[in-house]
């Protein structure tokens, strides 16, 4: 029983020397390296102001109350009736993603952005006109390579260069 | 003479510059660094890697320490004051002690006596009461627990080690660092008494907290046992000290069972000296290795093995001492 | 001295390296722990009340969040009680691609547990594994739903998007990856004689108290109850795949553990058989399907995104009650739904698996060491956050 419990002690010192001189590393190093996400993936909302149907589907569907309707002033006068517009809340939104979801004409699509940092609390609410100006783009000290996450028998995940920046 | 001339006598050289304070430090500068990294490459990742990126992050634990320097220590109300502050500066200090009695080569040493093993062994075990005392002084329930652990642990570990070391003396037939290291020349005292040599090697490991025996400083369990009130550079020193134990203790396994000095290319004290340090280095950064292996045993655990598997082992070790003498092995005069 | 006079009473409260988001009122005498009390409720968030003001499709995001690693155990709970409510049932391959879901994150909700607790006992080691080996799962599931933790994938009437292209392949290299994996995570950790001594003998919980006590999940298939509800009342597509109810018999931490390890290969088998069984078909029930404009629906099945009726922004659900049930990761998850026919329910009761498995925390610590408490909070998979919602 002695002898067992040796071996098995050897065994994992063993295992730890192997992995001590030729372990891969499972790190992507940000921000020099930032990984590219998928088409699919659930970033920051940008709006289409010409496509939008001013239905408000968008802001009774939001699980956080991140999408708030706004009176739009010089549409409202011109057409005789109260028109809204969503604006975004960044410091609720919980990017589930029901707003893009169930509009209508496709005027909210996610981006793959999701790493910005603002300075103060007032930038993250955005009004309608801001809102479609699009998503500020994140600033970086140094210009960051992209890499692909590539999924690997042996290693995981091996993060190689996508070729685009 | 003049200072140059004074600066290399052994006397002076020894506790001072190699093996002594210097080199001490740098030892825990480099040594601190190859825990993390080690651990870090086991564990798929990379560790400290920013603060002189081309090298690999090796001057981390230097900034770490300026950190220190500068962190103010806070010192909370209701400890005993001179007890809190003092410990670790004796802590840190006494670690260093036995280095004075280490020999780095046949005619270099600061002083010579036929008990330096002894002394080397005795002045090593001042230690832990230091950490008895920061327990206390503390006023927190966890350091209690944590400084109480390592009573426990003193208790089952030091009459292991001393008996291990003592059946090499028995062995050699004498009791001096010297005249052990040199009557490994044809062959070192790990072929000769392999029980006495993993015996130790496990016991220096409970001394001095190296996992799977991080037992007085376990963190998911008490926090950080005797140190949790420390912060600032009374923490860097105490952090500090269980190394420079680790340094000390793997200096005396070197000399007693891997030929201390032997086999050296040149006489020269310095380069005989770089060969000890270099074994006592390997031992140090498998220490460090483990850290990256085992999960840590409970104290009972650890009490169960000082007392029943240590002690029989080490009387077994001068056993073998005994038989290879009775054998015809012999050694010196 | 009496035992009075002896026991120290120690806090391993919220401000402590391995305590959680919670309290343990420890009496320990010498080093045996004497009692035991959890202090829970320090992130009480009122999820089953705000679930009386938001409406019924707005709650799907709410009650994800308290269980953070095991998601879609709550989304399935949640839906498969409204689709009860709402008389419907979604079509085939919708609830082949819940169950894909739920099993990727059973995966990797378990390698979650098991990390946590490797750096309770001291091991790092095992931390950083098991962390790192979720990534090619989360990966996978970002490349299913678009989000790597809160996914928000199942609504009433079936899923919100279908299987990418190639996804099947990738799959099939994180599962073999996993595999090869698991020799080294047996030589370094669930092997290694210092774990086996740390967990062996620990904890000890009897069948009988098992049951007596209403404990859930692999907590009780340690301890040798084969209940699981994934064949007690079979939901999604369950019924039609072939997998084990693992249980070991010794009931102690170290079988706790080794559930959670082999239900993960148990997992495997099951993703790698809804890869290959999956039927064609549509992803959202028809009678929502018909509700969606023709140029939409045609876009939606090109792309494989689902687009809601505009009926989901005030979705209105028959008066009625429901009560559904859901293994997820950590343990059984029971939803029961009330309403009366307005917008939002008039009483949604969420009944987690780690608010039924605080009691083990008096009851496993009596007599155990002050170390033993790291070893059985780990070994439990408790998450604070889940108990107290």
């Amino acid at each position: 029983m002695g002898v067992e419990r040796t071996a098995r002690h050897l065994r994992a010192i063993f295992t730890g020397m192997k992995y001590l001189f030729i372990g891969p590393r499972l790190t992507i190093m940000y921000p020099d390296e930032i990984e590219e996400l998928p088409e699919s993936y659930r970033g920051m909302i940008e709006y289409d102001w010409d496509s939008c149907i001013k239905c408000s589907l968008c802001a009774m569907v939001c699980p956080a109350d991140a999408m708030k309707m706004y009176v739009s002033k010089e549409e409202s006068e011109r057409e005789g009736k109260v028109v809204k517009r969503p604006g975004i809340n960044y410091t609720r939104c919980v990017f589930c993603g029901f707003c893009v979801d169930i509009c209508p004409t496709n005027s909210l699509r996610f981006t793959g952005v999701h790493d910005v940092a603002y300075y103060t609390y007032e930038e993250q609410i955005y009004t309608p006109q801001e809102f479609s100006k699009g998503v500020p783009k994140p600033i970086y000290d140094r210009e960051p390579k992209k890499v692909k996450a590539i999924l690997d028998e042996k290693r995981g995940i091996v993060y190689e260069p996508s070729g685009r920046s | 003479m003049n200072i140059i001339d004074l600066l290399f006598q052994p006397y002076i050289f020894i506790p001072l510059v190699f093996p002594g304070l210097i080199a001490a430090f740098v030892l825990l500068l480099i040594i601190i660094w190859l825990e993390r990294k080690i651990a870090a490459k086991v564990q798929l990742r990379y560790g400290p890697l920013y603060v002189l990126k081309p090298l690999g992050g090796v001057i981390q634990t230097i900034a770490d320490l300026l950190r220190y320097l500068f962190q103010e220590p806070i010192i909370p109300k209701d400890v005993d004051k001179v007890a809190f502050l003092l410990t670790p500066v004796f802590l840190f200090g006494l670690a260093y002690l036995p280095l004075v009695i280490i020999p780095i080569s046949p005619t270099y040493y600061a002083f010579r006596s036929d008990l330096s093993l002894l002394i080397a062994l005795a002045l090593a075990t001042l230690a832990p009461i230091f950490t008895l005392i920061m327990g206390w002084a503390s006023n927190n329930k966890f350091s209690l627990i944590g400084s109480v652990r390592e009573g426990y642990l003193v208790t089952s570990y030091e009459m292991p080690i001393f008996l291990s070391a003592l059946s090499m003396a028995v062995l050699y037939n004498s009791l001096d660092l010297v005249e052990i290291a040199e009557a490994q020349r044809k062959i070192w005292g790990v072929f000769l008494n392999p029980v006495a040599a993993a015996n130790m090697l496990v016991l220096i490991y409970m001394s001095t907290s190296k996992f799977p025996f991080e037992i007085p400083e376990a963190e998911s369990e008490i926090v950080a046992g005797p140190y949790t009130e420390y912060s600032g550079i009374i923490y860097g020193l105490v952090m500090g000290a269980s190394y420079i134990k680790l340094y000390v203790l793997s200096l005396i396994y070197s000399i007693l069972f891997l030929g201390g000095w032997n086999p050296s290319p040149s006489p020269d004290p310095l380069i005989s000296g770089g060969v000890l340090f270099l074994k006592a280095f390997i031992l140090v950064a498998f220490g460090a290795f483990l850290r990256a292996v085992y999960p840590r045993f409970r104290i009972d655990q650890a009490v169960n093995i000082g007392w029943r598997i240590a002690f029989p082992l080490s009387l077994l070790s001068i056993l073998i001492s005994l038989i290879l003498i009775l054998g015809g092995v012999s050694f010196g005069s | 001295m009496s035992l009075e006079e002896r026991t120290l009473e120690l806090l391993i409260g919220p401000q402590h390296p391995a305590s959680g988001h919670m309290r343990l009122v420890a009496k320990i005498d010498g080093d045996i722990v004497v009692e035991l009390r959890p202090n829970i409720g320090y992130v009480h968030r009122s999820v089953e009340k705000l679930a009386e003001v938001k409406k019924f499709l707005q709650i799907i995001p709410l009650v994800e969040r308290p269980s953070l690693a095991d998601t879609t155990a709550n989304n399935l709970a949640y839906v498969m009680a409204l689709e009860k409510l709402l008389g419907i049932d979604p079509p085939e391959r919708a609830k082949y691609l819940r169950t894909l879901l739920a099993e990727i994150n059973r995966i990797h909700s378990h390698l979650y547990g098991l990390g946590i607790h490797g750096v309770m006992i001291g091991s790092s080691t095992a931390y950083m594994w098991c962390f790192g080996d979720r990534e090619p799962f989360l990966e996978l599931a970002q490349e299913l739903t678009g989000a790597r933790l809160t996914y928000s994938y199942i609504i009433p009437g079936g899923v919100r998007r279908d299987l990418p292209k190639g996804f099947a392949e990738r799959a099939e290299k994180a599962i073999k990856y996993l595999e090869g994996r698991m020799k080294d995570y047996f030589d370094i950790y669930f092997n290694n004689p210092v774990v086996k001594a740390r967990l062996e003998g620990v904890g000890v919980l009897s069948k009988e108290d098992a049951i007596k006590l209403g404990v859930t999940g692999p907590n009780l298939r340690a301890s040798g109850v084969a209940y699981d509800v994934r064949r007690a009342e079979p939901y999604a597509a369950y019924p039609h795949l072939d997998f084990d109810v693992i249980t070991e018999e010794e009931g102690d931490c170290y079988a706790r553990v080794m559930v959670r390890v082999r239900e993960i290969m148990e997992s495997i088998k099951i993703i790698r058989q809804v890869l290959k069984e999956i039927p064609e078909g549509p992803i959202l029930h028809e009678s929502y399907e018909k509700l969606i404009p023709p140029k939409l629906r045609e876009e939606m099945k090109q792309r494989g995104v689902v687009k809601f009726p505009s009926v989901f922004a005030n979705l209105r659900v028959p008066a009625g009650e429901a009560i559904s049930r859901v293994e997820g990761g950590r343990g059984e998850v029971v939803f029961h739904v009330i309403s009366d026919g307005k917008l939002s329910p008039y009483r949604m009761r969420m009944v987690t698996p780690s608010f039924r498995n605080v009691i083990l925390f008096e009851h496993l610590t009596r007599g155990a060491r002050v170390a033993d408490i790291p070893a059985i909070y780990g070994s439990l998979d408790y998450f604070p956050p889940e108990a107290d919602r």
